[in-house]
């Protein structure tokens, strides 16, 4: 499972990658808390929410978002934003959710063991 | 993550991909103009915000493409853009397009046909239970000599009964009558008597076989175990489909054969067609009831009357080897311990030489297979040769075509093209040129296989065969040439796409694979030339062989002669029981026939020629000669040689003098007078058939010329001629000498048999010529296909031999500029083509030649009137070759002649 890799951003800005692997579980995480997003809200939620150190390539997000629908992890539709403009907003779905426990659960195993390396050096 | 639903997605997807990718775009805007929106909320310029976003965002396309290869369709368009184009690119040269389809339709098409025949008649196994367990014995030889002892092919019932109780190696032993009966039975409830097969098979029969009735039941042993008592019938489900429509109340049904009414028991499954491969019975009868079916064989209860064919079905564990020891004493045993067994010393002699080999029957009986084995074999080379020659046709051809297109190619590539991509169109383009051939030769072979048939019944009712597409030569062969359209469409590809662009570009097409450097394309026209060769003699020796078997020495007049059979037994006539009446009825066709209109004369006889034999040994009292000569016996009516313009060379017809009563009379043939009565005339000596008794004495009255009987490369018989006022039988023979048109006399004569008795079945109308040409069935199929197909092969290597010429022409355009820039002449430049041509003909002719002689050792045994190779036909296809290569070089040689110098050089 590769999340499209990031690529380092020419803007100069002190920005992070985003570890491999880990988009979908900041996207399905993301949609999980807010619910019906579209393309930038999550974008922007990522951002937002890790205080701009995490910034999702547009490049990376949408090819992931289409594998996530072919997974059939989130369902997409058409609807219109605050600003009065057609978007497309992405929903979890079930397969969605357990993939996020699953992710999750994953995340943090490989999280407690880099620690764990971290701690004893 | 279920799959299915994640495919569905997919294919909902790939449905809607044009709403799929304005959906991304416009929501990919939407996100580039919201990221602007917030650039200018921080304060930048609506310019520098503008920028800011698109270059946050990067390329959007490569997002876009990125987004939709996610889904994995991308190989499915570029497949479609490659076979498109590759469509277009077939289109633009269409000559080369039609011939490499053509090449490859016959290619496929000719090999698949030959083999489905071929596969069902030799290697098909039965369709009955584990076939391979099935053992024959004997060779399944159906011409024995009723006088011997001691010969293996076939048995008589008791010796039957005999092995089957006392055999420790068969689970199962059946007895199959040797021949079909074919009888006029009428249904019941119905006026009109129409021909059936009647296979008459022991009750055993089907038990062994393994086979079950689909409705009703099959035979069993308890309808065979009392002769006469069992009137039943088991009908084929073709038989029930063409006679009954399919009547579900079949098993109500009644047949009457003879003048018995069989009740039907049952009816066989569609797929069994009986035992003997290319012939279906109608109908299947126990043994039982043999007298009852005409001809009436009363051979039930007779140790001797060997007719039929045994099998059995072997024990599991037990091995051939085992079976044949078993077979052979209990062989010996059983026929030494019938009573009425004439163990005199010949006999005994004979017997004590025996061996009885037991044959694998998996795939069943077949005089088919004997006849047309070797032959199909044969074709199936030859059609072999031609699918190598059209697959080295496909293969120069696309040589050439992707040679002239490493310009395109070098272009494509200097603009971006990935070297892959590009082997890839050019695969794609190769593999649809493949698949189209393949589609249209299977549609070939679909209708070949059935005029094949048609050729091989020769003018008879179609043998009842299978021939459907055999489905894994048609994919081995289409794995053949898919593969060659691939290898030698790939070839050039990977070679055009490695070479240097620049030189490429700037040199022109001057640059690639010259002329002069194509050992390939060369080797390859090289080879089409030899295997042309081998095709054409081949085709030159069966020609020569066939036109030999036209031209023998019959010793009858063939032509104009009418023939055809008349069912008298199924009429209720017999000779058996009342001769006198079958008899008057032969006497008034013959008079009523004779006198009318345009008919010559007519008589009737038990054989004509290649309709079997009937034969004994004969005993000459005096005469010091060997006694185990075959004579050939042919009973006529008097105005026999008359009708078949026989010449009488010694002595007398048969005439009203000879009567029953009267001393018993025969005419002997040429041959048999000089083996059996070397010194002096033979007329009026007498000799015995079969054995030393006053009812088997017969005296000499004339001599005839010698007759071809059972086929027409036989050495002259020993044949002896009976009055049939002498011998009662049912003469099946009626043949008419006639003048004018055929389809005239033919309803005349029919009209004139009727009115003496409506119910006489008439079958069999045919001429005496095309009887002969029935029995050279086999060598007239394989001269005519391997003409066909040996034209073919060379059609194939004129236009290999044409393409890779034009080509080089083209590529040489520079080189032959200039030498005529330097004074060369028109001739000299035309010449430097013509004289290449010449070579690669010579090389593939001097290849060809050895070739040629092995492959002719393989055919001997098919040809008939020259010994070893035949000179005549080597010579006539050497200059065939030749000629026709000269003349498909002609054209591009004239166009190099014509190559304007400036022109040329121009274009550089």
């Amino acid at each position: 499972m590769t999340a499209g890799t990031p690529r380092n951003s020419d803007l100069g800005d002190s920005r992070d990658e985003i570890p491999p692997g880990t988009l979908y579980l900041l996207i399905l995480k993301t949609l999980a808390v807010r619910g019906k997003l579209h393309g930038y809200e999550i974008a922007d939620n990522i951002q937002r929410s890790t205080d701009d150190i995490l910034q999702v390539e547009e490049g990376s997000l949408y090819p992931a978002l289409q594998r996530m629908l072919i997974k059939g992890w989130v369902t997409a539709e058409w609807g219109i934003t605050s600003g009065n403009r057609r978007a497309r907003y992405y929903t979890l779905t079930t397969a969605g959710r357990k993939q996020l426990r699953l992710e999750v659960s994953q995340f943090e195993r490989v999280m407690g063991a880099i620690t764990r390396v971290i701690q004893t050096v | 993550m279920s799959l299915p639903g994640e495919w569905l997605r997919r294919l909902q997807m790939l449905f809607h991909r044009r709403q799929f990718r304005s959906d991304l775009e416009e929501e990919m805007r939407l996100h580039m103009e919201l990221r602007q929106e917030q650039q200018i909320e921080i304060g930048l310029s609506p310019e520098a915000a503008f920028s800011a976003a698109h270059r946050k965002f990067g390329n959007t396309t490569r997002i876009q493409e990125n987004s939709y290869m996610t889904w994995g369709w991308e190989w499915l368009e570029s497949f479609a853009q490659d076979i498109a184009y590759g469509t277009r690119a077939m289109l633009r040269s269409p000559a080369l397009t039609v011939v490499a389809l053509v090449s490859l339709a016959l290619g496929i098409g000719a090999n698949t046909a030959i083999f489905s025949l071929l596969d069902a008649v030799m290697l098909r196994s039965l369709p009955v239970r584990e076939p391979q367990q099935l053992i024959l014995l004997g060779h399944g030889e159906d011409n024995g000599n009723s006088d011997d002892r001691g010969q293996t092919d076939l048995y008589s019932y008791p010796f039957y009964r005999q092995l089957q109780q006392r055999n420790a190696v068969f689970s199962y032993t059946a007895a199959v009558f040797s021949v079909l009966n074919a009888v006029h039975g009428t249904v019941e409830g119905r006026t009109e008597a129409e021909p059936m097969n009647v296979q008459l098979v022991s009750g055993t029969y089907f038990p062994t076989l393994g086979v079950q009735a689909p409705i009703g039941r099959l035979l069993n042993d308890a309808d065979d175990n009392s002769e006469g008592d069992h009137p039943v019938a088991v009908v084929s489900q073709a038989w029930w489909k063409r006679s009954l429509a399919k009547d579900p109340a079949v098993l109500d049904r009644k047949l009457k054969i003879g003048s018995t009414i069989f009740s039907i028991v049952g009816v066989a499954p569609a797929e069994f067609f009986g035992t003997e491969v290319g012939k279906a019975p109608d109908i299947w009868i126990p043994l039982s009831m043999a007298q009852a079916v005409p001809p009436g064989w009363k051979g039930y209860k007779d140790n001797f009357s060997e007719a039929l064919y045994l099998m059995g079905r072997l024990k599991p564990g037990v091995t051939t080897a085992q079976a044949t020891s078993n077979v052979n004493l209990l062989y010996q045993q059983i026929i030494r311990s019938f009573p009425d067994a004439n163990l005199d010393q010949r006999n005994l002699e004979k017997l004590s030489k025996a061996r009885v080999p037991l044959t694998p029957m998996a795939n069943g009986l077949s005089s088919l297979r004997r006849e047309f084995s070797e032959p199909l074999q044969i074709l199936m080379g030859v059609v072999a040769l031609v699918l190598l020659i059209a697959c080295a046709n496909i293969a120069n051809l696309l040589l050439a075509r992707s040679t002239t297109r490493a310009r395109e190619l070098a272009v494509r590539q200097a603009l971006g093209a990935r070297r892959t991509r590009i082997i890839r169109q050019l695969l794609t383009e190769s593999l649809l040129l493949a698949l189209v051939g393949g589609a249209l030769g299977v549609a070939l072979a679909s209708v070949a296989n059935r005029l094949l048939l048609r050729m091989v019944s020769g003018g008879l009712d179609t043998i009842p065969l299978d021939v459907s597409l055999n489905t894994r030569l048609l994919l081995f062969t289409l794995a053949v040439t898919i593969a060659t359209a691939l290898v030698f469409g790939t070839v050039p590809a990977f070679r055009s796409t490695r070479l240097e662009l620049t030189s490429t570009l700037k040199a022109g097409r001057s640059s690639q694979g010259t002329g002069g450097k194509n050992p390939l394309a060369r080797a390859l026209v090289v080879s089409q030339v030899s295997l042309s060769l081998v095709l054409l003699v081949g085709a030159g020796l069966f020609l020569h062989s066939l036109v030999n078997l036209n031209n023998v020495d019959l010793g009858f007049n063939k032509e104009n002669v009418l023939r055809l059979q008349i069912d008298s037994t199924s009429a209720g006539y017999s000779g058996d029981t009342d001769s006198v009446r079958e008899l008057n009825l032969y006497h008034q066709i013959e008079d009523r026939v004779s006198s009318l209109p345009g008919v010559k004369a007519a008589s009737f006889s038990l054989f004509t020629f290649h309709e079997g034999s009937w034969n004994n040994n004969v005993i000459v009292p005096g005469m010091n000669v060997d006694q185990n000569i075959d004579v050939k016996h042919n009973i006529i009516s008097d105005g026999y040689f008359a009708t078949m313009q026989i010449p009488l060379i010694a002595g007398r017809n048969f005439g009203p003098q000879d009567t029953a009563t009267s001393q018993h009379v025969a005419i002997i043939s040429e041959r048999m007078a000089k083996t059996m009565f070397p010194s002096g005339s033979p007329i009026g000596h007498h000799y015995y058939i079969h054995d030393v008794s006053p009812e088997n004495e017969r005296v000499v009255v004339g001599v005839v010329k010698d007759v071809k009987f059972g086929d027409l490369t036989e050495a002259p018989e020993t044949l002896d001629y009976y009055p049939h006022t002498q011998y009662a039988w049912d003469l099946g023979d009626f043949e008419v000498r006639y003048a004018g048109s055929f389809t005239a006399i033919s309803t005349t004569v029919q009209q004139a048999i009727h009115s003496i008795d409506r119910n006489l079945p008439i079958a069999d109308v045919t001429t005496l010529d095309e009887q002969i040409a029935r029995s050279i069935t086999n060598q007239r199929l394989v001269s005519q296909l391997s003409a066909f197909f040996g034209l073919l092969a060379v059609f194939l290597s004129c236009i290999g031999i044409y393409g890779l010429m034009s080509y080089v022409v083209s590529s040489r355009t520079q080189e032959i500029g200039i030498r005529m820039a330097l004074g060369a002449a028109r001739f000299d430049t035309g010449w430097l083509v013509m004289r290449e041509i010449v070579l690669l003909v010579t090389i593939g002719i001097v290849i060809g030649v050895p070739i040629t002689l092995m492959g002719t050792r393989l055919v001997a045994n098919m040809l008939y009137g020259f010994q070893g190779t035949d000179l005549a036909s080597l010579a006539s296809a050497v200059i065939l070759l030749l000629v026709v290569a000269v003349f498909a070089g002609y054209f591009p040689a004239r166009r190099a002649s014509r190559v304007d110098p400036m022109v040329a050089l121009r274009y550089e």
